[in-house]
């Protein structure tokens, strides 16, 4: 299970007033901490206006690779963002991320040039789709751009749109028969979600979300955007793997126990 | 006045609280006092919203039991006198460009409707452009905006912007709501208010037709 680490996102309110004051200190103790707990990719959003994107996200990545190896996430739509800041990565970055929206045509190119891992979303100009043919669809569409461009398909990790279950109960049926679809039609590629959005509106998300996120599992769900400094998610991850086979003798497991992972 | 129609639609008893509204009905009981429980027990549903109690969901239910139970009262009300509900006004109501969130809007609309006014809702993502054309047309004496995320700010300021070069600004007062929503966006956006709820905005309403 490949985690991209999501605190460093200017949407929220500390994180922004960190980029605003130039608080190196905190973004890059946010870096560390994650990078600690596992991170695959550091996701990095700016969440700026877009004058100034370029220079936050280059700030950001700078701050980020000043402690820690573990490859960055470049999350912006703004293809200018992402070049500035694709200039000063030191490792391949993750592009997060391209759709078919018309706004985001401009960052296929850099994904094909600078052969990078990418988050693509199942929508285009009509926003986000309704049912699970709508979504394939889609990803059937952004794949026929992708292998044009000599994109892998191993570099995609496709992300299906999980609805809120409090507008729609049938959401996450919908959501896990998306992934199902996907690994079958397209073997290559991988699959990703963030994890908070599906318990919008509802009281004690923490626990619809970690079901969420084993349920996916076990769908196929091979990659998430969370924070991966959260207990719950460190021991769903360890708990669901065991389960599906993805730890040799319960080694990862038992290993994580003696670590004190499940101390509470 | 039912307390027991009351109670049923705040504890989210849709067959019971539908069933309880046909029998009233049946038994010829006034259909403005069943229209003045809805008011009553959203009012307590908002409540219990804001303060944490109950949920989206929770609010998705109450419109559609607001939506059975104003089917079976509004043909009672056209064939009564009592009820020969004359407009009092007309609205334009929409939530903005951008934004598609509606669950509220349907129930502040549906709120407007009870309370006797003409409402032309335009639904959601609704372009400046859309709302002029339909104030120009309809010639309402309100207009109300709703968004839910902070995306809904300029498209707000821009609507009313659009409202004043089409040279409509003065003939109507402009009230917005929603999620995000509050005073200070309502002065951002030069609306005229803010109203925090659908009571807010029938009084609101109410206030600027100059009916009690």
């Amino acid at each position: 299970m490949k985690i991209i680490a999501e605190k460093i996102n200017g949407t929220r309110k500390r994180v922004a007033q960190a980029i605003q004051e130039r608080d190196a200190a905190f973004i890059q103790g946010l870096a560390k901490e994650q990078a600690e707990a596992g991170a695959t990719w550091l996701d990095a959003n700016a969440g700026t206006a877009p004058q100034r994107e370029p220079e936050d996200l280059i700030w950001l990545v700078e701050n980020i690779q000043a402690v820690t190896d573990t490859p960055v996430s470049l999350d912006s739509a703004n293809p200018k963002a992402l070049q500035a800041a694709i200039k000063v990565v030191k490792k391949t970055p993750m592009i997060n991320s391209i759709s078919l929206e018309p706004g985001r045509i401009d960052v296929f190119p850099i994904v094909a040039e600078h052969k990078c891992p990418a988050v693509a979303l199942a929508m285009d100009e009509k926003g986000i789709p309704k049912t699970k043919e709508e979504r394939i669809s889609i990803i059937g569409r952004l794949l026929e751009k992708t292998r044009s461009m000599d994109i892998p398909d191993g570099n995609l990790y496709f992300d299906p749109l999980a609805m809120t279950i409090g507008t729609g109960q049938e959401n996450a049926l919908v959501f896990f028969e998306t992934i199902r679809e996907i690994r079958a039609k397209f073997p290559e590629v991988h699959v990703t979600c963030g994890l908070s959005n599906i318990s919008f509106g509802l009281p004690a998300r923490k626990y619809i979300n970690r079901v969420f996120l084993a349920l996916s599992m076990q769908a196929g769900l091979d990659c998430a955007i969370t924070n991966p400094n959260s207990k719950d998610i460190q021991t769903t991850i360890l708990a669901a793997e065991l389960l599906l086979n993805q730890d040799r003798y319960c080694l990862k497991y038992t290993r994580a126990f003696r670590a004190g992972v499940f101390e509470e | 006045m039912s307390k027991e129609l009351v109670n049923l639609v705040v504890d989210m008893r849709e067959e019971e609280a539908v069933k309880l509204a046909e029998k009233l009905l049946a038994e010829g009981a006034e259909p403005l006092g069943l229209l003045d429980d809805c008011r009553e027990a959203l009012g307590i549903i908002g409540d219990r919203f804001a303060a944490g109690e109950c949920f989206v969901p929770e609010l998705i239910l109450a419109g559609e039991m607001l939506r059975q139970i104003g089917a079976l009262v509004k043909p009672k009300l056209e064939a009564s006198d009592a009820g020969a509900q004359k407009k009092i006004g007309r609205i334009v109501f929409g939530t903005v460009e951008g934004d598609i969130h509606d669950i509220a809007k349907d129930i502040v609309v549906f709120m407007l409707d009870i309370n006797g006014f003409d409402v032309m809702d335009l639904g959601v993502d609704v372009p400046a452009a859309k709302f002029v054309e339909a104030v120009k047309e309809f010639k309402p004496q309100v207009v109300g905006l709703s968004g839910f995320l902070t995306l809904a700010y300029d498209p707000m300021k821009n609507t009313v912007q659009a409202l004043k070069d089409a040279g409509l600004r003065d003939s109507v007062k402009i009230m917005i709501g929603g999620g995000q929503m509050d005073d200070n966006v309502a002065a951002y956006a030069k609306a005229d208010a803010y109203g925090k709820d659908a009571m807010a905005a029938v009084t609101l309403s109410k206030g600027w037709i100059g009916v009690k």
